[in-house]
């Protein structure tokens, strides 16, 4: 039995699942959809996970991150559950110890992290909007019928430049049928696609900040070769894709699991079996006052675990079960 | 009976209600104050406003809407500047008129002009006509203005040692409870408007306070401190919150014991447009203190200011003491 530790990050579009030892060498990874069912997801991937490695491991801790932390937190007994920024931060820098700023890309987030000998020194998360995030490639892709595993390879091919305007999800997309009906070619429309995407990112995230190598680039939208090659077309500057690019979210929350159990002696983990526990949400509004919050009851195998939604702490307060509450 | 005289709880409430609460009271008046922010307030707000109209000037007309029915006269005066050139944010000076047109079935307002721009001159002339709403007394309404002026002196003396409205007994703002000594102080800069009302603000200020974070706001500073940091502007600030704003980033910059900066800011806000950028600008120019832009709006989900808050505390943490032990959960 190897000892190991877990790492879980639930986003918006996607759930992964990383599986450390204690050398810091990643045993095994996961990405699967999470498709608006984080519930569900967390459990296929445990389950998932449970047959590739569970014979063989044993759990010594377990983190959460991403924008679902808390739930999954509750759901795995997690020992550390933490932001996005600080996770990716802590993954990157075991990597590249030397490294001076992430450009991380997924779902429906975008966050650039800047840092200085070894610690985060600045960050920056796209605002509401939702331009230049793997969301937005994904429904072009789609609407292109091109498999956006091929996007960055296809913009790869691009002759001639294409200009599209990244400023706005809703624009580009306008932009992009435009130039289609212009008759330029699919691969100068991808790759002008890429190329604005990577110039929105830089003027939203990137403005008033030092960007110096070296530039690690992860999250899911990483994995498009055409991105890349944008990004390092306009900073003029190599960018490194780690080997775990997609899964450094929990790659982060693994070593933050390995940090606090080192720290406290022991795990909360629950086990491999809850991926077997009949998980319910309810939800009631609470008519206390005129703010009328959305009050979730998360029960597991029918008995109450965790309750979140309210701002004054009437509900969350009730039952003790971990003494942190879900935004 | 009493004339009952109506308060939104909305924009410089949280500058001023402390003096004309007491000028009413004192003159024999009731004031009656909108509920605190709810979800039901910022729903009538938005759908009763212009749409050019920034969050808090929304919930300010939720607030008019909630107190319209059981008032005899709205004080809703049109500020327009308060100190001498400068200016309010300019949907201050047509608030009155904005109110008026966009709700229905109001009751008077009270909205007199405040012009300092040039001079106080007028202040008293001023005063009279919001009094004489009441009575038509002129000793009674210069009493009640003292009573009120002392009455606000106390409160921003309160404010100065870091008791916020928040940490102040609702109504009264009288001292409400003990603020605990934390280990990082940050700086939050923004609209009073912003910064105080908890359910705009997605309660912010506790929210860092839970985190072990000392809060410093623009209103808890000096005020000649404010005014020497604010002079170091190349050009003078017109807007007098902008120049508050200013004058405490610039003092955060050099101030060593200040960890970093977070400024709140409300989506449409023209005058944050402007202030937010030129501190953001100046801060990275001419220091390394971690500075962010929160932006609020009418979403619900509070997520997102969560993950930025406990990102923008872990590297705060992280940054002074260069080692990893910062907590794992929060």
């Amino acid at each position: 039995m190897k000892k190991c530790y877990l790492g879980i990050d639930v986003g918006s579009v996607s759930t992964n699942i990383a599986v450390m030892d204690h050398e810091k060498n990643i045993l095994d990874t996961l990405y699967i959809r999470t498709q608006g069912k984080p519930v569900q997801a967390i459990k296929n991937g445990l389950q998932e996970m449970k047959n590739r490695v569970g014979n063989n491991v044993e759990i010594m801790g377990v983190g959460t991150t991403g924008s679902g932390r808390q739930l999954a937190g509750i759901m795995v007994g997690a020992d550390a559950v933490k932001n996005e920024i600080t996770a990716h931060g802590v993954a990157a820098l075991n990597y590249v110890p030397d490294v001076r700023t992430i450009i991380e890309i997924g779902g429906q987030d975008s966050k650039i992290i800047l840092l200085r000998d070894g610690i985060i020194y600045d960050f920056a998360m796209n605002t509401v909007c939702a331009a230049g995030t793997g969301s937005f490639l994904d429904r072009q892709a789609e609407r292109l019928g091109i498999p956006i595993e091929e996007f960055g390879t296809m913009a790869l091919q691009s002759k001639a430049p294409v200009r599209i305007a990244g400023r706005c999800a809703v624009f580009a997309e306008s932009d992009m049928i435009h130039k289609q009906q212009l008759g330029h070619n699919q691969e100068d429309i991808i790759n002008g696609l890429c190329e604005a995407m990577a110039r929105n990112y830089l003027n939203n995230l990137g403005k008033g900040k030092e960007i110096t190598a070296p530039v690690i680039f992860q999250g899911g939208v990483a994995a498009n070769i055409g991105i890349r090659k944008a990004f390092e077309r306009l900073l003029g500057c190599e960018i490194c894709v780690p080997q775990y690019a997609n899964v450094m979210g929990a790659v982060g929350a693994c070593l933050l699991a390995k940090e606090e159990v080192a720290r406290k002696g022991k795990t909360d983990f629950l086990g491999f079996e809850i991926a077997q526990s009949e998980y319910q949400v309810k939800s009631f509004e609470c008519e206390h006052c005129p703010n009328l919050c959305e009050v979730v009851q998360f029960h597991r195998d029918s008995s109450l675990v965790a309750r979140w939604g309210d701002k004054c702490g009437r509900w969350n307060n009730l039952k003790d079960y971990r003494d942190e509450k879900l935004a | 009976m009493d004339i009952k005289i109506g308060i939104p709880r909305g924009l410089l409430y949280y500058y001023y209600f402390p003096l004309w609460n007491k000028f009413f009271e004192t003159l024999g008046a009731e004031v009656v104050v909108s509920q605190p922010t709810n979800k039901k307030i910022i729903e009538n707000g938005v759908k009763n406003t212009v749409d050019e109209a920034c969050l808090p000037v929304k919930v300010y007309h939720g607030h008019v809407m909630d107190l319209k029915d059981r008032v005899d006269f709205l004080f809703v005066p049109k500020l327009m500047s308060i100190y001498k050139n400068e200016y309010i944010c300019p949907k201050f000076c047509g608030l009155p008129e904005m109110v008026s047109s966009s709700v229905k079935d109001l009751p008077p307002l009270i909205d007199t002009v405040i012009n300092f721009r040039k001079s106080r001159k007028k202040l008293f002339k001023a005063v009279y006509e919001i009094g004489s709403h009441v009575t038509k007394n002129v000793s009674e309404i210069e009493h009640a203005y003292s009573e009120g002026i002392t009455n606000y002196h106390n409160y921003r003396a309160l404010m100065k040692q870091g008791i916020l409205p928040i940490d102040m007994n609702k109504d009264h703002f009288q001292k409400r409870k003990v603020i605990s000594v934390n280990q990082q102080k940050v700086v939050l800069l923004g609209h009073p408007y912003n910064l105080y009302d908890p359910l705009l603000s997605m309660n912010i200020v506790e929210k860092l306070r839970a985190k072990d974070v000392m809060v410093i706001t623009p209103e808890m500073m000096d005020t000649a401190t404010i005014n020497r940091y604010a002079n170091q502007m190349d050009k003078k600030m017109f807007w007098s919150f902008g120049r508050k704003i200013m004058g405490t980033a610039f003092y955060a910059m050099e101030d060593p014991t200040i960890s970093g900066m977070i400024y709140l800011s409300s989506f449409g806000c023209g005058l944050d447009s402007v202030i937010a950028d030129i501190a953001e600008r100046r801060v990275r120019r001419s220091s390394k203190k971690p500075f962010t832009v929160l932006t609020l709006d009418e979403h619900t989900g509070e997520a997102g200011i969560d993950t930025r808050i406990e990102a923008f505390v872990d590297m705060i943490r992280w940054r002074e003491k260069n080692e990893n032990n910062f907590s794992s959960h929060g």
